[in-house]
């Protein structure tokens, strides 16, 4: 029972997703070059961010022509989920020395954030679980920076004709289907898939923003609408989203 | 210099956030049950407006109905049928490619 084979242990839990993640950064990579983007700034976003829906958000601002302001306005409401992540891993994370959970939550992304009941199951001690949430989170980051650099090498050997562009929805579309548990869920991504074309004369590129908060108005108003039924549905989001892990976990490895 | 500034803040703004729930509400049911809530909806609703606007638009203007289109609906589906990252952004641009090679490009 070391702290290396609780980290070994965490790299294996989350090997099944490291391909996935990696061509994820390799399609935000190609954008970056697609669209003109200072390609180091561009690498170094994956780094540092480290949140491809809120990088690509706010690409799109730029590419609209927005202003500096609503194109990190864009990035944070898209990565205003992690406050949920955040909050479901403080009774966990709040047992680590300020270091570990400083820099854990550093690394933490939509993928990795179910796996923590896993590793509280299996590694007693926070000494242990630190390094388990150290291996789930690692090979992730990697894997995310390690694609985005490789998209950025190749893309300007990629052709024109191909439209690398259309890589963006199909993300997209990858991330936000496992996010649809429900109908106030599903109503507030087509609010915001309407709702941005609807608006696409607001300038700025604001209409993402606007889409966005529309999105987010509709969803709450079906869920409040549901009201009592969904009382008991009150799964923490611990719960939810780690089922969805292992979900993609065993889609990923078969 | 633009660009720099943008992916700095986001970076900043990020981090903040992701420490945000550690610092303010020490575990999920402490959070005011409104704010979880738009939290969850916000997700979806911010990754339906990117694509909508990668897919629908383009350059401001509505694109034209074709092989963007197909890829996204066989994306969907694959999104629905697997949950796989990978899968559905592989088999996407496989279906794309296959109709950008029908057209002759």
């Amino acid at each position: 029972m070391t702290s290396r084979a609780a980290f070994a242990d965490g790299v294996r839990d989350v090997a099944g997703l490291v391909p996935g993640v990696a061509v994820f950064g390799l399609s935000y990579g190609a954008l970056i070059r697609s669209r003109g983007i200072d390609p180091i700034a561009g690498a170094v976003s994956s780094l540092i961010v480290g949140a491809g829906a809120g990088q690509t958000a706010a690409v799109e601002v730029v590419v609209a022509g927005g202003t500096i302001a609503i194109a990190v306005l864009s990035a944070l409401i898209v990565n205003a989920r992690f406050a949920l992540y955040s909050a479901a891993l403080a009774p966990m994370f709040g047992r680590f020395s300020r270091p570990w959970r400083l820099g854990l939550a550093y690394l933490v992304s939509d993928q990795t954030v179910g796996l923590y009941g896993r590793g509280q199951e299996r590694w007693t001690t926070p000494a242990l679980q630190q390094y388990y949430m150290l291996g789930v989170t690692v090979p992730m980051r990697t894997g995310w920076v390690g694609g985005t650099a490789a998209g950025i090498l190749l893309g300007p050997v990629v052709p024109g004709a191909w439209q690398i562009g259309v890589v963006v929805p199909l993300m997209f579309i990858a991330l936000a289907i496992p996010s649809i548990r429900g109908l106030p869920e599903l109503v507030a991504a087509v609010t915001g898939l309407v709702a941005v074309v609807a608006l696409k004369d607001l300038p700025l590129g604001l209409n993402i923003v606007a889409a966005a908060l529309l999105g987010m108005t509709a969803g709450l108003l079906v869920r409040q609408r549901a009201g009592g039924a969904s009382v008991g549905a009150h799964a923490s989001v611990a719960a939810t989203v780690e089922a969805r892990a292992h979900r993609e976990d065993s889609a990923d490895s078969t | 210099m633009k660009i720099w500034l943008i992916f700095i803040l986001a970076a900043i703004g990020t981090y903040a956030i992701r420490v945000s729930g550690l610092a303010l509400f020490r575990d999920e049911d402490r959070m005011p049950p409104l704010v979880r809530r738009a939290l969850r909806m916000i997700g979806p609703a911010a990754m339906g407006a990117i694509v909508g606007s990668s897919l629908l638009l383009d350059n401001g203007a509505v694109r034209p109905f074709g092989a963007w289109h197909v890829a996204a609906f066989a994306a969907v589906a694959l999104a629905a049928w697997k949950r796989s990252l990978a899968l559905t952004m592989l088999g996407g641009a496989a279906v794309f490619a296959v109709l950008l090679l029908a057209q002759g490009v």
